[in-house]
């Protein structure tokens, strides 16, 4: 999948750092183009895939391609500051040179999704990894049937892309349902008050000829996949995308593991059936 | 076909490949601790003895550069590491069980992406194994298959006569280019019976059966009770020769530095530390289960083979007397 013209699969392409966008107060877009012209056109992904990616003498860290393949010429990571390398990559100014290798692991498999309706539900920090599936949809909007993004979020500062979900709110072609935990919302607060599992089940979207796609903290998913089981879905019918500790990325490092599943190899992109079948270890 | 060579011939092997510019690793004393590591002479050899560490080192290292980097203003210039300078290396006097380990870790370091750290080293190395004649009570590698004698993994395989000198076995294309480029120093097969190998004194395991009951107990009161004692400190996963898990950091300056690769291990608290604050395994119990499952279940099922030789190591250093063999013999009891 990855065309690596380097021997050494450590080795990341430089970037520079073309656009720096705060979300919320701790979590940061940067919008990236590949330094040398060859890997620009070269870097090829599918919606669903991560990098690993390096502020020099810092380290590397792992995100989600957050941009859609569609929109090419650059790609997009999105982060919260919490740890050494992503304090480091919150240091970065437009212009300013950082490392990306990937893209590693599956994919959703979009091409199974044509014709289906789509029901995307992310929790906080989460809406990166399903984002780039999103916008990778509405730019082939004609290719799916209704598409309902249920969207939520402690509070409302802590919604990521506020502009992007302006957007799709006011788009005739797709039902954004966005909501905070009680107790988050200001005074002009136009979406729900709730929990993400719990507007799901308000929002009964249904299940015939759908995909889920979800994707959140643990605890929210723990939540979420019985309400799209009383919603009518089965378990292959729901996707989401699993986030562990990686180093490599390459299936070597062995820390990413899921019982005998590796994350960065079978994965980041499970169906509920696969991630059913796994010991609970993520 | 066997060949046998004399203690001396060996000796003078040793040092014509050392003054032919071959970096030639062998068990060798440093600071009273016998490590594999570059011999000077062969008469630094210690042959009586298994290392602290395993041989894993010379196509793995503890620590290695994977690149570096250089910061100009918002330029930055990394600069990779060119296999090249990896060293024709002999890696002499090898016991079976640390020798068996070296094909088991190509799997996972070349399949898919390719490892070229571990891949180069491993192209330009030519392992000598040596049987072993000697066994204390941690050794169990007739428990997991392996033997006293078992060639796998090496290219030469020697073992110890009665009356001196080795019997030589050519076990690869590499083996044989080594005896054919020091041929005088080879006679034709000796009669004489090898010295008496050391049986380790252990039941064998039914892998298989080991394997059938790990797919069925990811959750089992067993784990807590052999965690508990467990303090985390890694030194198991560090002296392992199968034990490959490692995490890759930048060390150095604002302005430059390097980014390496480190050995690291699945029974700190941090290797699977999310930056979220989340731990998939947070508790001790969780992380040693996984370094069981790791060798005697997750690694057959993606590689087929088992990530344990039966060294032994891991049971000598544990600081709290955790035993993996008594472990693996209570699995296979049940």
């Amino acid at each position: 999948m990855c065309d690596h013209t380097n021997k050494n699969i450590y080795l990341p392409y430089l970037a520079t750092v073309e656009e720096v966008i705060d979300e919320t107060p701790d979590v940061r877009t940067l919008k990236l183009v590949f330094q040398d012209e060859k890997v620009r056109d070269s870097f090829v992904f599918r919606a669903g895939q991560f990098g690993e990616y390096s502020a020099f003498g810092a380290g590397e860290s792992t995100f989600c391609i957050a941009s859609s393949p569609t929109r090419k010429g650059h790609i997009e990571c999105c982060f919260r500051s919490v740890g050494r390398v992503t304090e480091e990559l919150r240091r970065l100014e437009v212009g300013d040179t950082m490392g990306v290798r990937g893209p590693y692991g599956n994919s959703f498999p979009i091409e199974d999704f044509y014709g289906k309706n789509l029901v995307f539900v992310a929790g906080g920090i989460a809406l990166p990894p399903l984002r780039t599936l999103i916008w990778n949809c509405l730019d082939l909007r004609d290719k799916f049937g209704d598409i309902t993004i249920v969207y939520g979020a402690r509070t409302e500062s802590d919604l990521v892309y506020k502009r992007e979900l302006q957007e799709w709110q006011e788009r005739g072609d797709v039902r954004l349902v966005k909501t905070v935990d009680p107790g988050g919302n200001s005074p002009d607060w136009d979406g729900k008050v709730g929990f993400v599992p719990t507007v799901l089940e308000e929002a009964a979207p249904s299940a015939e000829n759908s995909i889920a796609l979800v994707c959140g903290p643990p605890i929210m998913i723990k939540f979420t996949l019985p309400v799209f089981e009383r919603l009518g879905f089965t378990d292959e019918q729901v996707y989401t995308t699993l986030e562990n500790r990686m180093k490599c990325g390459l299936g070597k490092c062995g820390r990413c593991n899921v019982g005998n599943v590796y994350v960065c190899k079978d994965g980041p992109v499970f169906t509920a059936k696969q991630v059913k079948a796994m010991p609970m270890e993520f | 076909m066997q060949k046998y060579i004399s203690q001396h011939n060996l000796d003078t092997l040793l040092d014509t490949l050392i003054k032919r510019g071959i970096r030639v690793v062998a068990p060798r004393m440093n600071a009273g601790i016998p490590l594999y590591e570059p011999l000077g002479s062969s008469g630094e050899v210690v042959s009586d003895t298994l290392p602290r560490r395993s041989a894993k080192e010379a196509f793995f290292p503890v620590c290695e550069d994977i690149m570096s980097y250089k910061k100009e203003g918002q330029k930055v210039t990394i600069t990779d590491i060119d296999p090249g300078r990896f060293p024709e290396t002999v890696l002499f006097g090898v016991r079976p069980c640390d020798a068996a380990a070296i094909p088991v870790l190509d799997a996972v370091f070349s399949w898919d992406y390719k490892d070229e750290f571990f891949l180069e080293r491993r192209k330009k190395t030519t392992i000598i194994g040596l049987a072993c004649t000697a066994a204390d009570d941690a050794c169990f590698c007739t428990a997991v298959g392996l033997s006293p004698s078992a060639s796998k993994g090496s290219d030469l395989f020697l073992t110890a006569l009665e009356g001196g000198g080795y019997a030589c076995d050519t076990c690869s294309e590499k083996g044989e280019a080594l005896i054919a480029n020091n041929q005088a120093l080879f006679d034709g097969p000796s009669t004489s019976n090898p010295i008496p190998f050391a049986e380790p004194q252990t039941d064998t395991f039914d892998l298989t059966k080991v394997k059938a009951w790990l797919n069925d107990h990811f959750e089992d009161p067993l784990w807590d009770g052999i965690a508990t004692r467990c303090v985390g400190c890694g030194a198991c996963a560090f002296v392992c020769p199968a034990c490959h898990c490692f995490d890759i950091v930048d060390e150095g300056t604002e302005k430059a530095g390097k980014r390496r690769k480190n050995w690291d291990a699945c029974g700190f608290w941090k290797f699977t530390h999310h930056a979220s604050g989340h731990n998939p395994r947070d508790l001790q119990p969780k992380r040693y289960r996984n370094r069981i499952m790791h060798k005697f279940k997750y690694y057959d099922d993606k590689f087929g083979q088992t990530l344990c030789t039966g060294c032994g190591r891991c049971v000598r250093i544990c600081p709290v007397g955790i035993d993996i063999a008594a472990i693996v013999e209570e699995i296979n009891k049940k």
